[in-house]
């Protein structure tokens, strides 16, 4: 079965192209077969299909309020989904809300683990690197169990 | 005493974008209403001084709803400068993406924006449907809710099959298309349209589309909604139901003008008869040209050709500057301009006018230009309100549906003709693509100067809807259609909500960002920071 990392954002919004940004690096890489690369940009619900017969999702999109700016933080399914109670339709739901639908809608098998590589606010070039780099690990690294134990994470569960 | 406020804020959650309503109130009535766009979008600066091709990937990530319509915007644009007809199988698969996309934002909207009002517990718990409405839209959970997603999730999937990528698919091209879905492809194809008629004729009609289309009058309509307990529970029906009793025909009315693009070309060799003559015989029948759904302004219910030279974008209250008020979009710029002159230009949105006037534009406009006879006719009784409007909504794809599967039919017929027409390059000149968006009437406007983009202006539905006033003080469309509107409670007027959402704004330039809920930047302890 498939990884996929997802980016998201708005090229046409710099406060909310840091994924795509990291998109535009991963790209350029070459990537372990296994993983998909997805250019999820503002797609919302319309990305519920790549949630379906993978093990690993890796989504990768700009936050708000998480850290200090230009710092990047890796969030679990659960703390992504409690980070936000804006849970309705539109844009402004986001990733929380499409993890709130996957299992009311999705077809089974759904992902194993699911994280979000979040990166706060507009980005240095540096930072952007450095989260194509988590966010390439913990799909690759995930995918053979050699996670480092400060990495090893259980859906659901808040660390 | 009357009981006067003024500059009270609507919030209108849920919308695409940044919207910001403002009104003034006299004794619970909405006495004046001022809707601005808060961010400037800028787009079409962007694409000056790129590649003539760029706007082909650049546009449709404007808006994550109806990408592909703008896809289809731009490459009309090209289509016309390069003066080539793309090929009958070309202009068939293009027609049917998006359709596709059309009647999911259709099912998404009314499902899962417009009847989430309706769980609004303190404006509705003594509503004798309200019981049903949260079984129904309560988010997350909603029997309704869950069904549409899932359903619409199955019929984007004909998107990716024809576009042959998925998201931010770029197939149409200058000359036609860029895939050539195989025949297994076009049969998944039909069984996943098929499959969404089904559930569309028998949950959210509640009867066959035929029996639909013969629905023609209000009269026809309240007996339709009696004659089986099919139709009533259907989500047609509940609706009606629902609204009647909350009176959402009562208010919302809008400018009476309504402007259309038209959309879906045909093909020259079809089986599709263009709506307006479905529904109208004496409609003349040349096949040059045809369209499925007509383009068209109307005053009223009178339909009179559309004459795209009568465009234009006026910023006297929007905070951009230009040599005059009001230009054409071929002469017209985007250059922002914060003036401070706080009160006559309000927002980053310019004003579309045609021929100087506000026009609306969506669904209920394209069933006027259509002569769709249900709408002509609630219409001439009772004048346009949220609730016809977002009838003509959630009903649009019982008009489309037919058309799709008769285009994938005769795809398959014809698979072995072409799909593209050559084209080695974009000449110098100008083009507009003009087509109908999900919610209205989208142009794109081009000038290419030596081999370079060397203009770009974008006017989308929500500009039309949601326009600021003009140099004439003329209010935009749903300016217009909140005056009057009684509130309830100030607290919560949900009465506006079901306005502005009848007009199923889109401010195209959608943030998501995931925010934590709180006070901003404070460190996540759960997480992990790099």
């Amino acid at each position: 079965m498939q990884d996929r990392i997802i980016c998201l954002g708005n090229r046409l919004k710099q406060e909310d192209r840091a994924g795509l940004q990291v998109y535009d690096r991963l790209f350029k890489r070459k990537l372990p077969q296994q993983i998909e690369l997805i250019e999820g940009g503002i797609s919302g619900l319309n990305l519920l299909c790549f949630l379906e017969n993978v093990a690993t999702v890796v989504f990768v999109d700009a936050i708000s309020g998480f850290t200090h700016p230009d710092g990047v933080v890796v969030l679990t399914r659960h703390q992504i989904e409690t980070a936000s109670q804006c849970l309705h339709y539109g844009h402004d739901a986001g990733v929380a809300y499409l993890l709130a639908m996957m299992p009311r809608v999705c077809t089974p098998p759904l992902p194993r683990d699911i994280f979000l590589v979040g990166l706060e606010g507009q980005c240095s070039e540096k930072t952007i690197e450095h989260a194509a780099d988590i966010a390439q690990d913990m799909v690759q690294t995930g995918k053979y169990g050699a996670l480092p134990k400060h990495l090893h994470y259980q859906t659901g569960k808040i660390y | 005493m009357s009981q006067i406020i003024k500059g009270l804020n609507i919030p209108v959650n849920r919308v695409e974008g940044d919207l910001e309503v403002r009104v003034d109130v006299v004794d619970h009535r909405i006495d004046n209403a001022w809707s601005a766009g808060t961010m400037f979008r800028g787009f079409e600066s962007m694409m000056v001084g790129r590649g003539p091709l760029d706007g082909l990937v650049i546009t449709p990530r404007i808006c994550g709803i109806c990408s592909l319509t703008h896809l289809s915007a731009a490459v009309t644009a090209l289509d016309s400068i390069t003066g080539i007809t793309p090929p009958d199988n070309a202009i068939r698969l293009r027609n049917i993406a998006l359709i596709a996309e059309t009647i999911q934002s259709d099912m998404r909207q009314a499902i899962l924006m417009y009847m989430a009002d309706f769980t609004n517990a303190q404006a509705y718990r003594h509503h004798p449907l309200f019981k049903e409405a949260v079984d129904r839209y309560q988010m997350l959970k909603g029997t309704s809710v869950l069904e549409v997603i899932r359903k619409t999730k199955r019929l984007i999937e004909v998107i990716a099959i024809i576009g042959g990528q998925w998201p931010h698919t770029s197939f149409m091209v200058p000359g036609g298309v860029t895939s050539i879905p195989d025949t297994a492809k076009l049969m998944q194809c039909r069984l996943i349209i098929e499959q969404f008629k089904e559930w569309f004729e028998s949950r959210v009609l509640g009867c066959t589309m035929e029996r639909w289309q013969a629905v023609s009058s209000f009269k026809d309509l309240e007996n339709w909604l009696g004659e089986s307990p099919c139709h009533r529970n259907s989500e047609v029906g509940f609706f009606l139901r629902f609204a009647w009793k909350a009176g959402l025909d009562t208010f919302g009315r809008g400018t009476d003008n309504y402007i259309s693009f038209g959309n879906f070309p045909f093909p020259r060799h079809t089986g599709v008869v263009p709506l307006n003559q479905i529904n109208d015989k004496d409609e003349p029948g040349k096949r040059q040209n045809l369209v499925l759904t007509a383009p068209g302004f109307a005053t009223g219910i009178t339909p009179r050709p559309l004459d795209p030279t009568k465009i234009t974008e006026d910023v006297s209250a929007a905070w951009f500057e230009q040599e005059k008020t009001t230009l054409h979009p071929f002469d017209g710029i985007t250059r922002p301009y914060a003036s401070g002159s706080s009160g006559e230009k309000y927002s980053w949105v310019k004003a579309p006018r045609y021929n100087s006037v506000p026009a609306e534009t969506g669904p209920l406009a394209e069933m006027i230009m259509d002569k769709v006879p249900l709408f002509h006719d609630m219409i001439q009784q009772k004048g346009a309100s949220a609730l016809i409007r977002q009838l003509a909504r959630m009903v649009r794809p019982a008009s489309l549906l037919p058309a799709m599967g008769t285009w994938l039919n005769e795809l398959m017929t014809h698979r072995d003709a072409p799909f593209y027409t050559s084209v080695k390059s974009i000449p110098d000149g100008e083009g507009a693509g003009m087509v109908q968006a999900p919610r209205g009437a989208l142009g794109h406007w081009v000038k290419i100067k030596n081999r370079k983009i060397s203009h770009y202006q974008i006017i989308t539905p929500t500009a039309w809807n949601g326009s600021p006033r003009d140099k004439n003080k003329h209010p935009g469309p749903w300016e217009k259609a909140l005056k009057g509107v009684a509130l309830k409670n100030l607290e919560n007027p949900v009465e506006a909500g079901h306005v502005i959402r009848s007009f199923d704004p889109c401010m195209v330039c959608a943030v998501h960002t995931l925010k934590k809920d709180g006070t901003p930047h404070k460190k996540f302890h759960t997480g992990w920071t790099f």
